[in-house]
Formats: C-alpha cells, sequence, structure tokens
C-alpha cells in the first residue's frame, strides 16, 4: 500500500542489497521486544546486584561502602575473593585476545591493524557508557522517593529525570560517553569505507570485548588495592593489625599448590615408568603443604565472616550430599527396571513422574504432617511398627549425630534437615528415572547384543557399556540436582518451623530471609553474588572433572 | 539438553534389548515388579493419604486413621472460605432477577488471572524472537542469541534485589502515566512482564522453528509473502506442539510461584495460590490438618488434572528445558 506511493523506495528494497536491509530491521523488530526485556530483567541485573552491593542499601540508594558488605559476610576472605575475580577478569582478557584475535586478524587482510584500533575505541567507548549508566542509577532510584506523597504526573516525573541527567556527576560521564560513542562511530565507518569486503566486523567485535575485559579486570584490581589498604589503615589505627596480604598469599599459595598436586597426580597415574613413585610422592607431598596452608589460614581469614551465611553454606553442602547421590541412585535404579521388558511400562512412568509436577507447596504441606511431631503422626506410627520410640521430626533441632550419640564432628545434619532431605528425593526420583529411561533409550542394542554374545553377566553388561554410556545423562542430572539444591525454597519455607530456628537455612534461604526481614538490599545483593561466584566455580569445576565424556548432541 | 528430549520421545519404543514382554514367569520378574509397585506405592502414596485425610475430622487426622468413617465434603467449602481461595458473589436484581454484578475474587482466581497474562505474554514476546533465531539471518544473530542463553546461568537469588528495584522504579513511572491503576508493586505487572521474555520458550521455539522445511517459505515468498505473514499463516498453525507445551509449563510455572510473589504482593488483591496456601499454613500451626489437607488437595487438582490431559507436553517439555516452571 504505502510501497506504492514510493517508487523510489519500492525499486531500492527489490534489490539485493535492499532486501538484505530489509531482513536485518524486520528481524531487529522481531527481537525488540525479547531483547528489551531479557536486557532490563536478565542482563542488566547482574551488574546492577553487583553495583547494589558496593552500597548501604535499604530500599533505597544510600552510602558507597566499597567492599564492607562482602567484609561482612566473609570477613578477610572477601578480599581475597575480589584478588581473584580481578585476575580471572585479566585471564579472561588475555585468553580472548591470545585465542581469537590473531586467526581474524590473518582472514581479515591489510585492514587488520585499524580494526583492532576501531575495536579497542569501541571498547572503551562502552566502559564510558557503562560508567555513565552507574553513576545515573542512584541518582534516578531516588525518584521514586522524591516524588512520594505528591500527585505523581508524567510531568512531574520527566523534570526530575531531567534534574538527574543534568547533575554534575552524571552530565560529565555523559559528555565523555558521548565523545567515546562519536569516536568509536567515526573508527568504524572509516575502517568500513577504507577497508571495503574484509571481515571486519568480528575483529572489531573481539578487540572490543578484550578492552572491555582489561578494563574491568583493572576496575577490579584497583577497587580490591584501594579497599585493602583502606581496612588495614583503619584497623592500624584502632591498635590492630589486618594480615590481609599475607593472607591473600598464603591461601593462594595453598590453592595452587592443591591444583598442581592434582595436575602431578594425573601425570602419575598415567606413566608408567620408574618416574610414576616419584610423582605420585611428590603429588602427595604438594597435597599436605597446599591443605595444611589452606587449614592454618583459612580459619583466621573467615573469622569476621557472617556466621549464619557460613553455616547456610554448609547446610547447603549436606542438603547436596545427602540427597544428589541417593536420587540419582534410586532413579537410575527405576529407570534400569523400567528399560527391562515389562508390562505396564508407560503407568509406571507417569505415576513416577507425580510428586515431580505437583506444587511443591501442598505436597511439603503433606510431608509436614506425615512428619509431625506427634506421637500418633504418619512416621512415627511406621516408626513404632518397627519398635523406635517416636522421633520430634521437623521440630528437632538436635544432629544426627547427637541423636546417635556420636562426637562432635560426625554431628551432621539436624533431624529436621533430613525430612526435607527426604522430601526433597521423593520429588527428584521420577524426574531423574524419565531422564534415564531417556538416555538408556540412546544406548544402541547391538552393544547388549555384542556383550551377551561374548557371555557378559548381567552386572557386568550393567557395570562396563550401561553406565559408561550413560555418563552424559549422569552428568547432566547431578548438575542439575546440585544447581537444584542452591536454589532450593519452597520446600524450606513450609517445612521449617520455628523450634528448628536457622538449623535449616540454606544460604539462598539465609540471604532472602536477610531481604524480606531487615530490607539490607547491599548486604543481600552481596551474599547473593557469593552464592553465584560459587555456582559458577562449582559448574566449571565439574565441567572439568566429570564432563570429559559428554557430548552434547 | 535438547538431545535428551529427543532420546525421550525416542525411548519407549523399538530400540529396547529384547522387543516387547516375554511370556512365563520368573522369581527376577516377580522382584522386578515388586520393586516397582513399591516405587508406585512411594510415590503415590502421600497423595492417596492426603486426599483420604481432607475428608476426616481432626480428631481422625491426628490419630492418623487410613480412611475416614464418613467423607466430610463440608472440609472443602471450610477450606475453600478459610485460605480465601475463592470467593464468588452475584447479585441479582430482586425485582427481575436479572444478573447484576458478578465478582470473582480469591487466590485461585488470582492465580488463573495472572497465568493468563503471562502465558499470553510470554507467546506474544518469544515467538517473534524465536523465528527471528530461526529464520531469519542478521548481523550478530549468534552473539545475541549466545547472550539471551547465558543468562539462563544466572541462579533466582542474585535477580531478586535487582528485579525488586526495577519493578519499583519501573512502577513509578508507570504510575505516572496510567494513574493508581499502573502500579507494578501489588499489582499483575510485577508478577508476570519479568518473566514475559523467557529463554526457555525462545529455545524451544526456536528449535521447532528451525524444523520447518524451507520449500514452505520459499512457496509463501513466491505467493509475496513477507516474513510476518508466512509467521502468522503458515508457521503457527504448525507450532501447537510447542505452543501447548509453553501453555502446560508456563501454567505450573505460576501456580507455583513462591518467592518472588511473597517479595511484590502485600495483600489479596493479587496475591497467587501458593503464597495464599502457604499463609493459611503457617498461619494456623498447629491447626486444622484436615482443612490444610483439603486445601492442598484443591490446590493440587488442577495440576493433576492437566497432566493426565497433556501428559506428553509435561514430560517432553521437561525433559527438553530440563525444569519445571
Amino acid at each position: 500500500m504505502s510501497m506504492t506511493t514510493f517508487p523510489a523506495l519500492k525499486r531500492a528494497l527489490a534489490t539485493r542489497r535492499g532486501r538484505l536491509v530489509l531482513e536485518n530491521l524486520t528481524a531487529y523488530i522481531f527481537l525488540a521486544p525479547a531483547g528489551l526485556l531479557i536486557f532490563l530483567f536478565g542482563i542488566f541485573p547482574v551488574a546492577f546486584a553487583f553495583f547494589v552491593s558496593l552500597h548501604r542499601w535499604r530500599r533505597f540508594p544510600d552510602q558507597y561502602v566499597g567492599l564492607a558488605n562482602y567484609e561482612k559476610a566473609l570477613g578477610n576472605l572477601g578480599y581475597i575473593l575480589f584478588f581473584w575475580l580481578a585476575i580471572a577478569a585479566a585471564a579472561a582478557a588475555i585468553w580472548v585476545g591470545r585465542r581469537l584475535l590473531p586467526p581474524l586478524r590473518e582472514s581479515s587482510g591489510e585492514g587488520g591493524l585499524a580494526s583492532i584500533f576501531a575495536g579497542v575505541i569501541c571498547g572503551y567507548a562502552a566502559v564510558l557508557a557503562v560508567d555513565w549508566f552507574f553513576k545515573l542509577i542512584p541518582v534516578i532510584m531516588l525518584i521514586p522517593r522524591q516524588v512520594r506523597g505528591q500527585n505523581t504526573t508524567l510531568s512531574l516525573f520527566m523534570e526530575k529525570l531531567g534534574e538527574s541527567f543534568a547533575s554534575a556527576d552524571v552530565y560529565a560521564a555523559g559528555n565523555l560517553m558521548l565523545g567515546g560513542l562519536f569516536l568509536s562511530l567515526l573508527a568504524i565507518i572509516i575502517v568500513a569505507w577504507r577497508f571495503r569486503g574484509a571481515q571486519s566486523v568480528p575483529l572489531i567485535a573481539v578487540s572490543a570485548i578484550t578492552t572491555a575485559l582489561i578494563c574491568a579486570g583493572f576496575f577490579l584490581l584497583q577497587l580490591t588495592i584501594r579497599e585493602t589498604n583502606g581496612a588495614i589503615a583503619a584497623a592500624r589505627e584502632s591498635g590492630e593489625s589486618l594480615p590481609i596480604w599475607s593472607q591473600l598469599v598464603f591461601i593462594s599459595a595453598g590453592l595452587a599448590m592443591i591444583a598442581t598436586a592434582w595436575i602431578v597426580f594425573r601425570r602419575g597415574i598415567k606413566d608408567y615408568d620408574n618416574k610414576r613413585f616419584a610423582l605420585l610422592i611428590v603429588s602427595g607431598l604438594m597435597l599436605a603443604v597446599g591443605g595444611y596452608l589452606l587449614l592454618a589460614e583459612a580459619p583466621a581469614a573467615l573469622a569476621a565472616a557472617d556466621d549464619d551465611l557460613l553455616q547456610g553454606f554448609w547446610i547447603t553442602v549436606m542438603y547436596a550430599a545427602g540427597t544428589v547421590p541417593v536420587q540419582l541412585s534410586i532413579g537410575l535404579l527405576l529407570a534400569y527396571l523400567l528399560f527391562q521388558p515389562i508390562r505396564f511400562r508407560s503407568f509406571f512412568r507417569m505415576v513416577y513422574f507425580i510428586p515431580y509436577i505437583t506444587p511443591f507447596v501442598a505436597t511439603s504441606i503433606v510431608f509436614r504432617i506425615i512428619f509431625d511431631a506427634g506421637k500418633h503422626a504418619p512416621a512415627n506410627r511406621m516408626l513404632s511398627i518397627i519398635g523406635i520410640e517416636p522421633q520430634r521430626w521437623i521440630l528437632e533441632r538436635s544432629t544426627i549425630g547427637d541423636l546417635l550419640g556420636l562426637p562432635d564432628f560426625l554431628a551432621g545434619p539436624s533431624l529436621a534437615l533430613i525430612v526435607i532431605m527426604i522430601y526433597s528425593t521423593w520429588t527428584y526420583i521420577g524426574y531423574d528415572a524419565v531422564i534415564f529411561l531417556a538416555g538408556l533409550g540412546n544406548i544402541p542394542g547391538e552393544l547388549y547384543e555384542a556383550a551377551r554374545i561374548d557371555g557378559a553377566s548381567g552386572w557386568r553388561i550393567f557395570r562396563h557399556i550401561t553406565l559408561p554410556l550413560l555418563s552424559p545423562t549422569v552428568f547432566f542430572l547431578s548438575l542439575v540436582a546440585i544447581i537444584g539444591t542452591f536454589q532450593a525454597f519452597t520446600q524450606i519455607w513450609i517445612l521449617r518451623t520455628g523450634a528448628v530456628g536457622n538449623r535449616v537455612n540454606t544460604a539462598s534461604v539465609y540471604i532472602f530471609d536477610e531481604l524480606q526481614n531487615s530490607n539490607r538490599y547491599g548486604y543481600a545483593s552481596s551474599m547473593a553474588f557469593v552464592l553465584f561466584a560459587l555456582i559458577l566455580l562449582m559448574t566449571l569445576f565439574q565441567n572439568r572433572i566429570m564432563g570429559r565424556r559428554v557430548f552434547y548432541g | 539438553m535438547a538431545s535428551d528430549a529427543r532420546a525421550l520421545s525416542a525411548a519407549p519404543k523399538g530400540r529396547l534389548p529384547v522387543d516387547g514382554p516375554r511370556k512365563g514367569i520368573s522369581l527376577s520378574r516377580v522382584g522386578i515388579y515388586a520393586v516397582l509397585f513399591a516405587g508406585v506405592l512411594i510415590a503415590v502414596g502421600p497423595f492417596l493419604w492426603m486426599i483420604s485425610a481432607s475428608f476426616m475430622t481432626l480428631s481422625e487426622v491426628n490419630l492418623t486413621r487410613l480412611l475416614p468413617e464418613k467423607l466430610l465434603w463440608e472440609n472443602y467449602a471450610t477450606a475453600l472460605r478459610r485460605a480465601n481461595f475463592l470467593d464468588i458473589e452475584i447479585a441479582t436484581d430482586p425485582q427481575t432477577g436479572m444478573l447484576q454484578s458478578l465478582s470473582v475474587s480469591g487466590y485461585i482466581w488470582n492465580s488463573v488471572r495472572i497465568t493468563l497474562i503471562s502465558v499470553l505474554g510470554s507467546l506474544t514476546v518469544c515467538i517473534p524472537a524465536a523465528y527471528a533465531f530461526a529464520r531469519m539471518r542478521f548481523v550478530g544473530r549468534n552473539f545475541i542469541f549466545a547472550l539471551f542463553l547465558s543468562t539462563m546461568m544466572i541462579p533466582g537469588i542474585v535477580m531478586l534485589i535487582p528485579h525488586l528495584l526495577t519493578v519499583i522504579w519501573l512502577g513509578r513511572l508507570s504510575e505516572s502515566l496510567f494513574g493508581p491503576a499502573g502500579a507494578w508493586f501489588n499489582n499483575w505487572p510485577a508478577l508476570t512482564i519479568p518473566f514475559f521474555a523467557s529463554v526457555f520458550n525462545i529455545f524451544l521455539l526456536r528449535q521447532f522453528f528451525i524444523q520447518i522445511p524451507d520449500d514452505l517459505w520459499e512457496a509463501a515468498r513466491i505467493d509475496g509473502a513477507g516474513h510476518p505473514r508466512f509467521l502468522i499463516s503458515v508457521v503457527l498453525p504448525l507450532s501447537k506442539a510447542p505452543i501447548m507445551t509453553i501453555i502446560t509449563l508456563g501454567f505450573i510455572g505460576s501456580w507455583n510461584a513462591l518467592m518472588w510473589p511473597l517479595l511484590v504482593t502485600i495483600n489479596d488483591e493479587w496475591r497467587p495460590i501458593a503464597v495464599g496456601l502457604s499463609n493459611f499454613v503457617t498461619a494456623d500451626t498447629p491447626g486444622d490438618l484436615n482443612l490444610q489437607m483439603a486445601a492442598s488437595v484443591i490446590t493440587v487438582i488442577p495440576i493433576l488434572a492437566l497432566y493426565f490431559v497433556a501428559q506428553k507436553q509435561f514430560t517432553e517439555g521437561i525433559a527438553q528445558t530440563g525444569i519445571r516452571g
């Protein structure tokens, strides 16, 4: 319709180039709503959470406090963590640069150097934009408070927004950003015009990312050194000493020792000549020294940490250790049985899935009643059948170790936590079984035939064919399960009772409590970030240790 | 994850080591059935007792009777009212008997409204995005897709605070635009809009859209259709299966949501059912266990009904994404 009124436009769009531009435009329009929302609620929040964690922040932004929130959460280890983070950013920059730049440069021909230069400008401009944005955020976050009580009209809101853009700090950063954007646009245009036809876009992108990573590493390092020195100076003024630097050195050395010990150990068990013994001895020694360094320094570095948070982490670990192996092995057993030639397979599969799909709130309530402390509650009734006296279950603060009269270091989880673990195992077995069943179906039947012709028995077939070929599924499910324990919320929320207090709070439940009860957004953000770092680290670790044989088809 | 899904649909038939049930009974087969039926008992036992207990008197529940002496249907009526699950007020004109006004409220109604809004919103946002990733060529496609996927790695607890702050701020902006009705906090936008652009849904739809044969697109283009037209009149009618999966997963997602609604609702106007049930139970400890069971049954029934109707969507959707809501 409107096309016919603009014949020139119609002709331009009919060319190959015109169609390409039109396709790009349509694609971006298609993506726009999702992209906006994912930026706002998926990408930006990570940076925002980090930003909040550097502030005192109770519903509205307050003072910038540096790493104080992290110190409150983890003691001196908070500072040490940031050193590692800064080094990780620098390492990532080097990795990206060394891995990606040379081949791209080769393929882009003579425009290579210019493209890299343009990329550096773009990367720095992006850093300036982020800087401006985060100078703006605390100012505009105050707007809701400023307009509170007044009749909020659009013009008032816009007026406040304009004031925020014009405030001195934001204005200066904004000018810098505009300058950077202008320069990078200029650089891109020059490169695109001067070296037409060369593959310069990837090169520009990669060098921009490298630049941004270098800036991030530099920012983190600078922040950490400043904060650490500040903390040490403050401690000295009050007559104490704060051995952050020595702790940093010793703990890093300890971890590095353990990591090298692992590498040497792997070398050692591969080596079949006489060096093997020596390598194993060296590995053992390194492990011992590294472990000693960690054991000697870590408690001191964690001395000022938030005990409730540490307990939360410990509970999370126990929760994962108590549920993941159990639920995976029962799930595998059920899947293996279901895989035999039996009747009613789909019926069993359907039934096993029910605990997983029903609302957690409702099923948790049933467990709350089953594991009630009353003498006639279902769980206690079952205990009395086999002659064990009734337990207090969800009301029981004491640990398993206490109840069995074991020494302190074997204390283990509280009985209340055990109930939550039973619940969570019950919920996830069906899910695991269904996914395992799918994995079993992927194993080619000929392998079983061949093994049977070779005279292998049931257990040997399972051990040497089924289990190795199922390893990708095991890997996937254990990863999902462990991350799930970090995220578990509903069942703990329902199954915890006042009598148990914080003995069942995993780290994320503790963070949520901190957020809801005391509105300390900055502190809660810093703890959430520590948790995030832990999950990320664990995923990487598990990927390296377990994921070698996993292929994602 | 995607390979799991493919395997799941391929699993049950054909590829088993031995096809079909064998005749005759052996000891090991009795053992297999014994274990499998024990599994069934453990899986559904708590549900059966939940249903049974929901018909009991309080003292029968406290004594853990297996079956109620008499079916107390009124437990359900009491639970619906006490837990504020559903409240329908019908006003008729006394003279003519015509329907004058109908007001529905309660947690079930809230959850239904939230589910409808979030599923519809999610489909409107995700379908075009998935289509662009699957069938269009544009600068930065792979990079943007990888960026989207990477957001799935971030744990929910990290997002909680920024989401809350963003929602408060955007809510103020929208209030200044639309007046009090535009509020986000304690209103439907806070409960639904942050979850419209679900990367899972985009991924799911994209995998499906990619498989649509190119011939169809060529034919449509010769007929003069552009991308928007092809999407609406060819792709969407073909995509009933993934859309059904998204609807079922969205339904359980909203029905289960607890942590986020706890933060952004302050009264019963929009509070969803999981929060309502949780509040009902934690508020009356030790309380009326039979009513708690009735309320739980009411909560479970819609999900179970959906599960029995759309079982395939459930299992495949969950196996594909690896999650449930």
